[in-house]
């Protein structure tokens, strides 16, 4: 099930050799529904990756509170915090990053590693349903024999690995052709709602972003449009 | 939580430098290695060889020349002692046995030693691998490597074996006949020519030692005069009889020698050179284990993304950390591994090298002092692989993806 998520007073600055803080984001409130798509789009610069760092807890916010299902990340530790996040969140990066020594289906299987020493056999069963669920049939492929359109997929069944409430995905298509951006687009949005997994896409691809449930524009670090569920 | 798997695919990414760093720590882990084992293998072989030499009685000069020229067959000539001695020697209550050594004449680089059958059978105690004794002055025991069979005949030239030897003066009219060969020794007298010392008396023109005319061999040599020799071998009677023997020789006509005496002498400077090659090869191994650090803190800034990744994935910082660790310390461990195989086959390639050249066989082992060697450099490297795995375990995730 998908997590709702609510911000309230959000601002992140970054230290300037001026010795003056660099504001990159400034947001009063923003909230997202459980279980719905929304994309973050805006110029290069405008904050839309530290949004994404600052509300998966990669990132800790100056001031403000960001709450998942209710929960403040800002009370959690740094140990529970990474569990969270392995548990709660799947990211999709631009670049993929896969790690090429590893067939596609140990790729998967990566976040199954940071918990256990042995992968169960459940978990591997699951990987290899979502290989099979993004179209991948040879699991033990190298990864870095796969296309680049294969490789998003590898890391797209990475990210639903764990069922998280929360999928995250920053640019997922920007690096790809146009049949495998509308590929991997289709594959996001479909798993993702099948999961009702919660989803946030950075991304400048207006046909991705026209099918999500809603579009938040961000300009320098503010978001225009104020935040309001859109029916799905 | 289990790293492996992804510090082994990494490994397998970057093979060629993984074999480099792995390599690198070998050779310097090597080196370590076949410092102590040779110098230990030299010392037990040169003790091995010197065992059957109790007492060496010898013209005045150097010690150490005495027992290498005797014990090793080192060619050097040895001023000669007088007959006179051995006749002493021979007749002393104290000694079990008495053997002189004549050196001087060689065949085909081999030395060939004037004695008796006492220094071959060590007072009748070894058995000769085949063939018999020598009963006439013709007759000679080659040793286990001399490739002369039995039965060959040749004729000695004289000098010593070696750069000086005089090959071209050959003792014509005298020809040797092998009629026997002794048991491995592993020592350089494998390689030696024993004949009765009466022959090398005769063929250098002096007196046998015994009554004009006779044809005997061995003790007793009970002519009024005995030609002089290069050494003499005493085997004692006992501990108490090596120490009166020992003193009573050591006049200004000779000297008396226990070889463990010298040896310990030598050991003591080769126990010097040793701890400066350990000293040595220790900084080198530091050297390289500091060298590898470096080379991964840069690859690792260069993996700054692919780690931060992990994080964004959800990895706890323990991952970082055990996976970087795991990784150098794989690579050291792998590299002392291959460290002591190969210091163990240079020390048995060198130890075999040792023995062609000197016929002294030096055993090759490894010990308890080379597992502790690796083992401590694996040890340091793994304290040493925590500054890399700390600094992953720090690394700021958010900065890093950006990068």
């Amino acid at each position: 099930m998908g997590l709702d998520l609510e911000v309230r007073g959000l601002a992140l600055s970054y230290p300037a050799a001026s010795g003056a803080g660099l504001d990159v984001l400034d947001i009063p409130f923003f909230r997202v529904a459980a279980g719905e798509t929304v994309g973050i789009t805006g110029p290069s610069g405008s904050g839309k990756t530290s949004l994404l760092y600052v509300l998966t807890g990669i990132e800790r916010p100056r001031v403000g509170a960001v709450r998942w299902g209710g929960m403040d990340l800002a009370s959690l530790s740094q140990g529970r915090l990474d569990r969270w996040r392995r548990h709660t969140v799947g990211f999709v990066f631009q670049e993929f990053h896969l790690f090429p020594g590893l067939t596609a289906l140990d790729n998967v299987l990566v976040p199954a590693t940071f918990d256990h020493v042995a992968v169960p056999g459940w978990l591997r069963r699951r990987a290899v349903s979502l290989l099979a669920d993004v179209g991948l049939a040879d699991r033990g492929v190298p990864a870095a024999r796969l296309s680049r359109g294969e490789m998003q997929r590898v890391a797209l069944a990475r990210a639903l690995l764990s069922e998280p409430g929360v999928v995250v995905a920053d640019e997922p298509t920007a690096s790809l052709d146009a049949e495998s951006a509308a590929i991997v687009a289709d594959l996001l949005l479909s798993t993702c709602r099948a999961a009702e997994a919660t989803l946030l896409v950075v991304s400048h691809d207006e046909r991705l972003l026209d099918r999500l449930d809603a579009v938040r524009r961000l300009q320098g670090g503010r978001l225009i449009e104020q935040p309001s569920p859109a029916p799905r | 939580m289990n790293p492996v798997r992804l510090v082994f695919a990494d490994m397998r990414r970057s093979l060629g430098g993984v074999m480099a760093v792995i390599v690198l720590v070998g050779v310097a882990v090597a080196l370590g290695v076949a410092v102590t084992a040779q110098e230990r293998a030299l010392r037990q072989g040169s003790a091995r060889a010197a065992e059957a030499f109790d007492l060496v009685v010898g013209a005045r000069g150097s010690e150490t020349q005495l027992i290498l020229s005797t014990v090793y067959l080192q060619p050097a000539l040895l001023e000669l002692m007088p007959g006179g001695v051995l006749k002493r020697l021979a007749g002393e209550e104290g000694a079990v046995w008495v053997a002189p050594i004549v050196l001087g004449d060689s065949y085909e680089g081999l030395p060939i030693v004037g004695s008796t059958s006492d220094l071959i059978t060590s007072g009748g105690k070894r058995r000769l691998d085949e063939g018999h004794m020598f009963v006439s002055r013709h007759e000679v025991v080659v040793g286990a490597d001399v490739p002369l069979a039995l039965g060959a005949s040749f004729e000695p030239a004289h000098g010593l074996p070696g750069p000086r030897a005089e090959s071209g003066d050959v003792h014509h009219g005298a020809p040797y006949v092998v009629v026997g060969r002794m048991a491995r020794l592993g020592t350089p007298w494998d390689r030696a020519i024993v004949a009765p010392v009466e022959a090398l008396w005769t063929v250098h023109a002096r007196g046998t030692g015994h009554s004009a005319g006779s044809a005997r061999i061995g003790p007793p040599w009970d002519a009024h005069e005995v030609s002089g020799v290069s050494a003499i071998v005493v085997r004692p009677r006992s501990v108490a009889d090596a120490y009166r023997l020992r003193g009573r020789y050591r006049s200004d006509a000779s000297m008396a020698v226990f070889p463990a005496e010298v040896l310990v002498a030598i050991y003591a400077i080769l126990g010097d050179a040793r701890d400066l090659l350990a000293i040595i090869s220790l900084a080198t191994q530091v050297l390289v284990l500091a060298a590898i650090l470096l080379a991964v803190l840069a690859s690792l800034s260069q993996r700054r993304r692919q780690l931060a990744v992990l994080r964004a994935l959800g990895a706890p910082r323990a991952y970082l950390f055990l996976a970087v660790w795991i990784h150098v310390t794989v690579l050291i461990a792998a590299g002392a591994a291959l460290g002591l195989l190969l210091g163990w086959a240079g020390t048995l390639g060198l130890s075999n090298a040792l023995h062609a050249k000197t016929g002294m066989a030096l055993p090759v082992a490894m010990t308890w002092s080379e597992a502790a060697l690796t083992v401590g450099l694996v040890g340091l490297g793994a304290i040493l692989a925590l500054i890399p795995a700390w600094w992953s375990y720090r690394q700021p995730v958010a900065e890093a993806l950006r990068s």
